[in-house]
This record gives C-alpha cells, sequence and structure tokens, in this order.
C-alpha cells in the first residue's frame, strides 16, 4: 500500500508550502503531489512615504507602515497569503502602475524568484527522507516555471506526461479549458480534449491509474462554482459547473482508479465516477490553511482516504 | 477613498461569495422576531410574572451584542469553514468534546424542525384562521392530526427552500424576510398607537364572545396562580425573562454554517452577528414600550394564562377566540381581520424560516464529521445537480419528520422550545464560549492564533475574544442558573439534563466508533484536527 497525499492551488502561500512539506513526515507519506496553481495573484508594492515609513494596501485596506516590526508583519502576512511584495518608491511605484508590461515583468520576476525559493527549500528537506514528491503547475502558472521544476534536485515533475508511483502510473495535465481570466495554460474544449487522448495513449493500465487533471470532468459535484457575470462579480446564490467536457470524456472512457483534480477551490470533495473516485482537496490558501487529501492505494483497489486540513 | 496600492494579474479562482448582508440575513432570520418576542412574553413573563421586559432585553443586548458577536466572529473569522462551531471546538478543545457537543447541536437542529414545523400550525394558522373569523378551522388546526398535517407541509416546504441550492434558498429568504419584518412593523405600530382604552376594548370583545372581563380575567388568572400577580416588576424575575429572550439574541451564531462562503469573513461575520443582535433589540424595546402602556398586572395576567397548556383557555370562562399572547392583545387593540392576516402571516413566516435554517445547519454539521471521517462517506456527497448535500438533507427531513410524530402525538407542549435552548446553553454556547476563551492560550491551536486576524486585538493587554468570551459566559451564567437552578423552570430542565447527558455520550461513542473504523484502513483520523507547523 502506497500512501499519496495531494495538494493543489496554493497560489504562491508560503505558509501553505511549508505545511506541506512539514506534512509528509507528519501524515507519514509515501508519496506527495503538488499540483498547480502554484503562483500567486497579486503583488503589494510597499510604497515608501519618507522618515522610514511606508503604505500599502492589503486585503483591500490602506495600511501605514510606521516601523520595522510593523514592516516585517507585512511582508510575513503577504506572503503567507500568497502575494509578492516589493519596495518601490513613489516615482517607481506610479511608474510601473502606468506601463502593464513593467507590472507583467515585475510579477514574473518574484514570481520566478519565490518557485525558486520554494524548489530550494525541498532540496533541503527532502534530502535522504523515504518520501518522494512530484510537482506541477496548474493552468494560472506561466510556462517559465516548468523548466525550474524540471531542472530541481529532489522535485520530481510530473506535467505532461506518465510517471510510475510503485506500480500505478500516473499522468498529469496542467492544463485547463477557457476561464474568463483568460490564463496562461487554457485550451479550447476541442484541444485540450485531444491533449488529454494523447496523455492516456502513454498509460498502458488504466485499471490501476491515476488521471492527476487540473481541471475537474465536467458535471461532478468538484466543479460546482459560483457563477460570474460580464462584470466578473460572483452571484452568491447560483452554481455552475465549470469543469472540462473532454476530462468528463477521457475518464468516463477510460475509468482509471483515481482523478485527482483541483482548480475550483470552493468544491472540496470526492465522488465516484463509475468506478473512479474523483478527489478535490480544495483550497483555502489564503486563509493560510493546508487542505489536501490523503489516500491509501493498494496495487488494484483504493483502500480508503481522508481529507486533510492544518 | 483610499488610493489601491496593488497590482493584481489575470488568475482564476475565486472562492467566497455571500454578502455581509446574506450572512446578516441568515443570523437575523434565525432570531426569529415575532415569535420570540411570543416566547419572550408568553415564556418567558409568563413564568417569571414579574419580569422587565425593557430590563431583560437591554441586559441581553448588552451581553449577548457584546459576546455573541465576539465569539462567533472571531472563531468564524479565524477558521472560516462552514462546519459551524464543530470545527472551533474539535480543534481548540479536543476532538471528543468537539463531536460530542456537535452531535448535541445536530439533535438540536432536529429538535428545531419537530418543535418549531408544529408553531406553524398551532398557534401560527389557528390564529390566522381566529382572526379571520374561521373558528371551526381553527379548532381543526389544533387537532393533533391536523397539527401534524400542517407541520409536515412546513417541514417539506423548509426541505425544498435548501435542497435546490443555495439561489432559491436566498431569494426565499429576502422574501420571507421582508414579509417578516413588515408584519412586526404593523403589529408593533398598532400596539404603540391603539393601546389607549385597552380594557374597554378587551371588555366589547369579551362581552361578544360571552368571556371574562378585564378584571373578571385577572381575577381568574391570579386564582390559579395562587395569589395576586405583581403590580411592578423585581430584578430576579426581570433577570429569569432573560431565559426566553435569549431566543431573540442568541441565534444569530447560525451564520458559522455558513462562515466558509462569506465573502471577508474576518468582518463579516462579526459585524453581521453585531446587526442580528442590535435589530431584534431594537424591535423588541419598541414593543415592551408600547406593551407597557397596559397594566403590569394585566399583562402578567395574559402571558401567564397563555404560557399554560391549552393557552389562555385553561383560565376558565375565557372564551376569546384566540389566546391571550401579544398578538392576541394587538388585535383586541384593532380587531380588523387584515390586521390579523398581517400578524399571523409574519408570525409563520419566521415560524416556517426557522425550520428551514435547519436545513442549512444539519447537512452542513453531518458534512464537516464526513469530512473529518467522523461519518459515513455519503455525508460529503454533493449532487451535481443541485449543488447541495442532498442525502444529508433528505436524512434531516425524516429525522425531523419523526420527531415532528413524537411531538405532536406524545408531548406537545411549547415548553419543549425551552428544552431546545437549554440543551444550545450547555452545550453548543457553552462549550463554544469555552473554545473562544482558551483561544489564544491553547498550544495546539497556537497556529490558528498566530495566523488569526485578531490575534492583535487586545483590551488592556487583554485579548479581544478573552473579554468577548467573559461577557457570554456571564450572559450564559445568568440563563444557566435560571434554566437549572431556580426553581421556576428547574423540574421542568432536569429531564432534559439527562436527555443532554445521552446525548452527549452518544456523540463520544460515535467518535470512538469512527477513530476505530478509520484506524482499521490504516487512517489516523486524529490527523484532521492537528494543526500542521507552518515553520
Amino acid at each position: 500500500m502506497i500512501k499519496l497525499f495531494f495538494v493543489t492551488d496554493i497560489h504562491g502561500s508560503n505558509v501553505c508550502y511549508r505545511k506541506f512539506l512539514n506534512a509528509l513526515p507528519i501524515y507519514g507519506v509515501d508519496t506527495a503531489v503538488l499540483l498547480g496553481d502554484l503562483t500567486g495573484k497579486v503583488l503589494v508594492p510597499l510604497v515608501e512615504k519618507g522618515n522610514d515609513t511606508w503604505e500599502c494596501t492589503l486585503m483591500g485596506q490602506h495600511r501605514l507602515i510606521e516601523t520595522q516590526e510593523q514592516l516585517a508583519e507585512i511582508k510575513k502576512i503577504t506572503e503567507n497569503a500568497g502575494y509578492y511584495w516589493v519596495h518601490q518608491s513613489r516615482e517607481e511605484f506610479d511608474e510601473t502602475r502606468a506601463d502593464p508590461a513593467k507590472i507583467d515583468a515585475l510579477f514574473k520576476q518574484l514570481v520566478l524568484a519565490r518557485v525558486q525559493e520554494w524548489l530550494d527549500l525541498a532540496d533541503e528537506r527532502l534530502e535522504g527522507k523515504p518520501f518522494q514528491m512530484f510537482m506541477a503547475p496548474g493552468n494560472d502558472d506561466w510556462f517559465v516555471i516548468d523548466d525550474m521544476i524540471d531542472a530541481a534536485k529532489l522535485v520530481h515533475p510530473c506535467d505532461r506526461r506518465m510517471v510510475d508511483l510503485e506500480g500505478h502510473e500516473m499522468i498529469t495535465s496542467s492544463a485547463s479549458n477557457p476561464t474568463p481570466w483568460d490564463t496562461p495554460r487554457e485550451m479550447s474544449e476541442e484541444d485540450l480534449e485531444k491533449h488529454l487522448y494523447e496523455l492516456c495513449g502513454l498509460v498502458k493500465n488504466y485499471e490501476t491509474a491515476i488521471f492527476n487533471f487540473h481541471v475537474p470532468p465536467h458535471g461532478y459535484s468538484l466543479d460546482l462554482c459560483p457563477k460570474l457575470d460580464e462584470n466578473l462579480t460572483m452571484a452568491a446564490d447560483e452554481k455552475i459547473h465549470a469543469g472540462s467536457i473532454g476530462a468528463k470524456k477521457v475518464i468516463e472512457q477510460y475509468q482509471p482508479l483515481l482523478g485527482l483534480h483541483g482548480h475550483i477551490h470552493e468544491s472540496r470533495g470526492a465522488q465516484k465516477a463509475g468506478r473512479t473516485l474523483l478527489i478535490n482537496p480544495g483550497s483555502e490558501y489564503s486563509e493560510g490553511i493546508l487542505k489536501g487529501a490523503l489516500i491509501m492505494l493498494d496495487k488494484k483497489k483504493i483502500k480508503d482516504y481522508v481529507f486533510t486540513s492544518g | 477613498m483610499a488610493e489601491e496600492l496593488a497590482f493584481a494579474r489575470k488568475a482564476s479562482g475565486l472562492v467566497r461569495g455571500l454578502s455581509m448582508w446574506d450572512a446578516f440575513g441568515v443570523g437575523f432570520m434565525n432570531q426569529g422576531l415575532t415569535p420570540s418576542i411570543v416566547v419572550l412574553t408568553s415564556l418567558g413573563v409568563g413564568v417569571y410574572v414579574g419580569g422587565n421586559m425593557i430590563i431583560a432585553i437591554v441586559l441581553s443586548v448588552i451581553l449577548a451584542g457584546i459576546g455573541m458577536p465576539i465569539v462567533w466572529g472571531v472563531l468564524g473569522g479565524s477558521m472560516p469553514r462552514s462546519g459551524g462551531e464543530y470545527i472551533y471546538n474539535s480543534r481548540i478543545i479536543h476532538p471528543i468534546i468537539g463531536i460530542a457537543e456537535s452531535f448535541g447541536n445536530a439533535f438540536v437542529w432536529i429538535m428545531w424542525i419537530y418543535v418549531l414545523a408544529p408553531w406553524v400550525a398551532d398557534p401560527g394558522f389557528t390564529m390566522l384562521a381566529a382572526f379571520t373569523g374561521q373558528q371551526g378551522l381553527a379548532d381543526w388546526a389544533t387537532q393533533p392530526y391536523a397539527t401534524f398535517i400542517l407541520a409536515t407541509i412546513a417541514n417539506i416546504i423548509g426541505f425544498c427552500f435548501v435542497v435546490f441550492g443555495l439561489k432559491i434558498f436566498a431569494r426565499a429568504q429576502k422574501i420571507v424576510m421582508f414579509i417578516g419584518i413588515g408584519s412586526v412593523i404593523v403589529l408593533t405600530l398598532v400596539l404603540t398607537f391603539k393601546a389607549g382604552g385597552f380594557p374597554d376594548a378587551w371588555n366589547a370583545i369579551a362581552a361578544e364572545n360571552d368571556s371574562l372581563d378585564y378584571n373578571a380575567f385577572i381575577a381568574a388568572v391570579e386564582a390559579d396562580y395562587g395569589g395576586p400577580l405583581p403590580t411592578t416588576w423585581n430584578w430576579y424575575d426581570s433577570l429569569g425573562v432573560m431565559v426566553a429572550a435569549s431566543w431573540a439574541f442568541a441565534y444569530a451564531y447560525c451564520m458559522a454554517f455558513i462562515a466558509g462562503e462569506v465573502k471577508r469573513p474576518d468582518k463579516t461575520i462579526i459585524l453581521a452577528n453585531l446587526f442580528a443582535v442590535l435589530v431584534p433589540g431594537v424591535f423588541c424595546l419598541w414593543t415592551a414600550f408600547a406593551l407597557y402602556q397596559l397594566d403590569f398586572n394585566f399583562l402578567s395576567a395574559a402571558f401567564y394564562a397563555d404560557n399554560m397548556e391549552n393557552y389562555a383557555w385553561s383560565i376558565e370562562g375565557f372564551n376569546l377566540p384566540y389566546s391571550s399572547n401579544y398578538i392576541g392583545l394587538a388585535f383586541i387593540m384593532e380587531p380588523q381581520a387584515w390586521l390579523g392576516v398581517i400578524y399571523s402571516v409574519g408570525y409563520m413566516a419566521f415560524a416556517l424560516w426557522w425550520v428551514t435554517l435547519s436545513y442549512l445547519a444539519f447537512p452542513r454539521i453531518i458534512f464537516a464529521w464526513g469530512m473529518d471521517r467522523m461519518g459515513p462517506k455519503w455525508f460529503t456527497d454533493i449532487s451535481p445537480r443541485f449543488a447541495s448535500p442532498v442525502k444529508n438533507h433528505i436524512l434531516c427531513f425524516v429525522l425531523g419528520q419523526i420527531g415532528i410524530a413524537l411531538y405532536v402525538f406524545w408531548t406537545n407542549s411549547p415548553l419543549q422550545g425551552l428544552a431546545v435552548t437549554g440543551l444550545e446553553v450547555v452545550t453548543v454556547f457553552g462549550v463554544t464560549a469555552i473554545s473562544a476563551l482558551l483561544f489564544p492560550y491553547v498550544k495546539k491551536a497556537r497556529g490558528i492564533w498566530d495566523a488569526s486576524p485578531y490575534r492583535n486585538w487586545k483590551l488592556l493587554g487583554i485579548p479581544v475574544i478573552t473579554i468577548g468570551a467573559i461577557v457570554d459566559l456571564v450572559y450564559l451564567g445568568i440563563l444557566f442558573v435560571f434554566f437549572f437552578i431556580m426553581p421556576d423552570l428547574r423540574d421542568f430542565t432536569t429531564t432534559g439534563i439527562i436527555f443532554y447527558a445521552c446525548v452527549w455520550l452518544a456523540g463520544i461513542a460515535w467518535y470512538f466508533f469512527w477513530k476505530q473504523r478509520s484506524a482499521a484502513v490504516g487512517v489516523d483520523s486524529s490527523m484532521t484536527y492537528g494543526e500542521l507547523p507552518p515553520e
């Protein structure tokens, strides 16, 4: 039996990533899979006001920072929520704000630095330990981070390939169907379906296989999310299915042992699709809570699973 | 408006959708305004006949208004998940306490269905029929089988409002809230401006129905009471009235069951909770001031009589078609059928929504158990079609129906409502207040406290949650004393204590059963409660 720990969508949260690494020995994990989205969405400039004071907007609130302790605290909160921070003078901030390309470049610089920091930390923590760790991006993550994961010493990449988990063939896709945000790894449903069928071609034994698709299959309870209006504002009271029809097709056709999914943070849960157990551990990264799923895999069946929250 | 000093990139994955208004709606509606004022008067002043409603309300609003929002808001904002207090108590105190307490609360929500669904029938529907002159229909509704049928209809409606997803629930809640608040405003306006000459109004209606006149009614009630009713208030009875007043102020905590779905939970839960105490406070105070235009001893007599086994009809010679609760008094002041319809429909709307909110809470409680492997896996099944835990709703409906049958055909005492409150005071509110008190100091919850947005909220160096928990415990302490120690309710609640102990023991047995079952397949379920070290 192998004990598989699956986590997804931590979106740059330092505290969640550290909890993830710490969970491996605490939960007695054999294999850990950290699926994207790995990168954060918000950049918080700490704008200098003079006399060793700064200002910023954090979680919708304007903050005035007057001491080094407050500054350290703001940086920690920012990192733990999955945000990035940068020191800027007023002129630098105005210049950046006026130029979307500069914002994009600054984002990329900070995102890459944090991914590298995470990979270095994993190398440090995994050295000589009995568990293995796989990592793959999600639809929100720029392609540039793939090379960094590929180059990691002890973290194994798994996106767009088949890897063997002690007899279980696992295929992974970081792609998603279209979203309202036009994210880096989106594909049309047709292209995504084709891409997933190609991946399925790498599998020899579907009966014991794991389909690790970032986007959940359409029409199940794992892909329910709030409906958005034309301004991308959420309806509080109406949910729609946002999963992929292509993912649904391949899962229902090949009936793997296990489907591991993310993407829809609020739809934490498990559901059967024929003989396939589908799991979405959900995400509460912005609250610093690490949501995960621990799955006990026998050779040909899932012995049990439990959702974790730490 | 402050300048936005942040950049965001296009990225998917929004999480929370419910607003402050939605959270307030859930909290406010669970305070059930009109029926709660009936409870405050008929079960409060009806038992503690020398109680001063204004003092009871003001003390309740101050204590519950400080304690409850801080306890539930800080815990909910620090652990914003939708399993209610089970999440807090299992993480801060111990999983066994969390499950045992939660087991009690799951029972409470089922009890609310079987106590309150019959209230839609009687006194709700019976008032509607009586106010519109349909006495035969009113008499029919008091028959057990009729009450069972009407309560079943209420239970089905409550089930349907929630099972098909939050969209229908949220829209229906707005309509029900509009009807309920509108009805209370009309009712209180009548009480305020039509109270003059009330004895004459009473005597006129009494003459029409061959019933006791104003003075004879007071005398008849005093004969049953065993002495003269007080003509002014005293402190002991005023504190006793707080027990029943808690219905209007202690129940906004229901929003903890949607904490995982509200936007900005760190602010939303605490503020929505506060407003859900203050708004009923305003209406209760207004009602009390309006009622005190009547003679003190008459009010005591009217509410004492309405609290009897057969309402005011237990008093020999009382033949009015409606009982002497505060809605009945308003109708006597201005006996117009259309006003009676407004009052009774408002009452039924609030009672019905209480039943509906049980369908919001109970399925989420057992969903949270399922997620922690403290129940069967199907507790976590979400219907892809309705985006709700349909199986849990069906279980809730079935248990509610069994309870309705037992209540209607076996006990059928309005005081059962107080038994539920007693169970909540001890198990839900009490244990959760202790969790809040311990939260900043417990080692096992240190990680959560350190990440809490409230960790720097301090007054004189003391964490605000500790202060809030102490205020809450003072409030609950008053309720506890009058529930379990003072003689007025003690006999009634002693049976309840045995029942509560059985529920707790069942919860502890449930915990060990599922822990053992998980261990058998290699899962240490205790890992779901532990906090992971962040460093």
